[in-house]
């Protein structure tokens, strides 16, 4: 394992910012792959996970098992992490609406210029994502299309859902299509609860990362296979919006097998304690997400379903 | 007298609402279909326009009788973000102008944003009024994307600001209001002026003389346009970028919004703890300082400046 700076950027009052690569097997000349943690500050499970890769990989590499490159990056955003910050602390932008990056523009377009050329050339690469809204979920694999999708390896994680859908403007900004476009077949998995650390997610998604590198020939080991990926497009997904504001219960799991007519959640008035609303299930299917803030907003999405109806 | 009207209302968790109100005036007398939206607070750190929502507002409570169309006035946007000098949507940290058309289906956000296109649908004309953000201090303008030229650059020129921008079109840029707002048909202008979290009366007063002149000159009032300026057109000419190459304090050597030879010192950047000056910003081309950095802690990339030089 070699352990190297792939930025050092100067602050003004701070310590520098660095970002860090643990390179596993960079003389082996199977498939390579490059694996990036937590671009946001409140990516905490994504750093959870990377770095018990990290340590995970580091075995496996004394015992010889590492058949192709592996770049593990678990931070990106450590400036965040530190401070309970998601975006740039100074500016507030967001790394991952700043790719390919370019190097004579603003700071942020600046470490992400960096970022990508240290994630040229590899095969595969995958990308530990948090949500984007105040929810938690089963993890899966997102994957868009940018034409460049390669949608038979996302199936190797063995994930019960692979998210595949059209890429929206704001997408053509963030790594996994810029990753695309540049040759890479780059992938994300989506998991937990942001700025928490789940043990039991994470170890499914690291049992996913290891056996999508075993089945990619990345490392040599026998492993369990996984699920038959569903491909869930966006008319697969049924969406349960709260109709009431206030304190919010959830009575289900993600991953639940739901029936329709059941008791999803509840919602209680946050002042006079009234139940004002109970959440039914219009359809037979599994809870893929859940907001997660106890304080719901009204027309908040509650639950996703993944339903065959 | 306007009318005051809640456009969007979402109930949040503890015993409030967000809402987004505008307020509608009419020709006295007469209904109409002809309508123009002016909008503000799409980002809660932007003030700039909530001023010119006032002294518009102020204008057409004294002279009801000038009014020929609807004129809507949405001076908060992020309503939520203005009262707590937060630029994003509160909670969700997410930016709104990101997010647009949005979505009935989808998280907060998006469909604050469905709201608010489905409340300005229709408009013949809307006028987005953006501050800069608190880093830096801009010269009322116009952005444009080169999709939208032909349409919205002579409607620009009416608005009495300094410098109009055509700029080539960026996908990213598909997701905001004014995209969203173009794409149904509605001729949407996006100005950016002064500083974000500050007011500059100046600044308001003369957009407030551009947006009566182009409410004049299309048929919105019944008054003789306002003499305006006409504004520098960017496709004369180039934009010079200013980025620090150290991070510590930018300290600027001239005022915002002046002319500026080539080779000439735009600011320095200090470091407090050693005392050393640690890199001079010299201006790549002459031209218009129309913009400058007002905040003054930078990393290396920070934009310090903008420069705007004709080509010879």
């Amino acid at each position: 394992m070699r352990r190297f700076e792939i930025l050092n950027l100067k602050s003004p009052n701070r310590a520098p910012l660095k970002v860090e690569g643990f390179l596993f097997a960079e003389d082996q000349k199977g498939p390579s792959i490059a694996i990036v943690g937590a671009m946001s500050g409140d990516n905490v499970n994504q750093l959870y996970v990377a770095s018990h890769l990290v340590e995970y990989l580091r075995q496996k590499e004394e015992e010889g098992k590492i058949s192709g490159k592996i770049l593990v990056i678990p931070a990106v955003n450590t400036y965040a992490l530190n401070m309970g910050e998601k975006f740039w602390p100074l500016d507030k932008t967001d790394i991952n609406m700043m790719f390919p990056g370019y190097k004579e523009g603003e700071t942020t377009q600046r470490i992400a210029a960096v970022l990508f050329e240290a994630l040229q050339g590899y095969d595969y690469g995958i990308i530990l994502e948090g949500r984007r809204d105040q929810g938690m979920c089963l993890p899966y694999v997102k994957i868009i299309q940018s034409g460049y999708e390669d949608l038979d390896a996302a199936k190797e994680f063995g994930m019960r859902f692979i998210h595949y859908r059209p890429y929206s403007p704001i997408e053509t900004v963030m790594l996994q299509y810029n990753w695309q476009l540049w040759g890479t077949k780059a992938m994300s998995v989506v998991f937990g609860k942001n700025g928490t650390i789940d043990p039991n997610t994470s170890d499914e998604v690291q049992g996913a990362l290891v056996r999508f590198m075993a089945k990619r020939g990345i490392l040599g080991l026998a492993v369990f296979d996984g699920y038959e990926s569903n491909i869930i497009e966006p008319e697969h997904i049924n969406i349960l919006k709260a109709s009431c504001a206030g304190i919010f219960e959830s009575a289900v799991a993600c991953g639940t097998h739901i029936y329709k007519g059941e008791t999803l959640g509840r919602i209680t008035d946050a002042l006079s304690g009234k139940k004002i609303e109970k959440i039914v299930a219009p359809c037979d299917g599994v809870i893929t997400c859940q907001y997660s803030h106890p304080l719901i907003f009204q027309n908040s999405i509650a639950f996703r379903i993944a339903s065959t109806d | 007298m306007g009318i005051i009207e809640e456009v969007f209302a979402i109930d949040l968790p503890v015993g409030e609402q967000f809402r987004i109100q505008r307020c509608r005036y009419t020709p006295i007398g007469g209904k109409t279909e002809k309508r123009i939206s002016i909008v503000s607070g799409i980002h809660g750190d932007e003030l700039e326009g909530q001023y010119v929502c006032f002294l518009l507002g102020q204008w057409l409570r004294a002279n009801p009788d000038k009014i020929k169309a609807t004129i809507d006035i949405y001076p908060a946007i992020n309503s939520l973000g203005i009262d707590s000098i937060t630029r994003s949507v509160p909670f969700y940290d997410v930016d709104l102008n990101r997010i647009f058309p949005g979505s009935k289906n989808d998280f907060l956000p998006a469909q604050i944003a469905d709201g608010v296109v489905n409340a300005m649908k229709g408009s013949e004309i809307a006028i987005d009024i953006h501050s800069s953000n608190v880093f830096l201090r801009e010269i009322p303008q116009v952005r444009i994307a080169k999709s939208q030229e032909a349409v919205l650059v002579p409607l620009a020129n009416k608005l009495n600001i300094d410098f109009v921008w055509v700029h080539d079109a960026v996908t990213v840029l598909e997701s905001t209001f004014a995209h969203a707002m173009n794409t149904l048909g509605t001729k949407t202008l996006v100005v950016e002026m002064g500083v974000g979290m500050r007011l500059g009366q100046a600044y308001g007063h003369q957009l407030l003389d551009g947006i009566l002149h182009l409410m004049a000159s299309e048929g919105f009032l019944a008054i003789e346009p306002p003499k305006i300026r006409f504004p520098i057109q960017s496709h004369v000419g180039e934009v010079a970028y200013l980025n620090a190459t150290s991070p510590g304090l930018f300290v600027p050597a001239i005022e915002h919004c002046q002319m500026i030879e080539e080779g000439s010192v735009v600011g320095h950047i200090v470091d407090p703890l050693s005392g050393k000056t640690l890199d001079e910003i010299i201006a790549p081309i002459g031209g218009i300082l129309f913009t400058l950095r007002a905040y003054p802690i930078v990393y290396e990339g920070s934009l310090v400046g903008r420069i705007f030089g004709e080509n010879r």
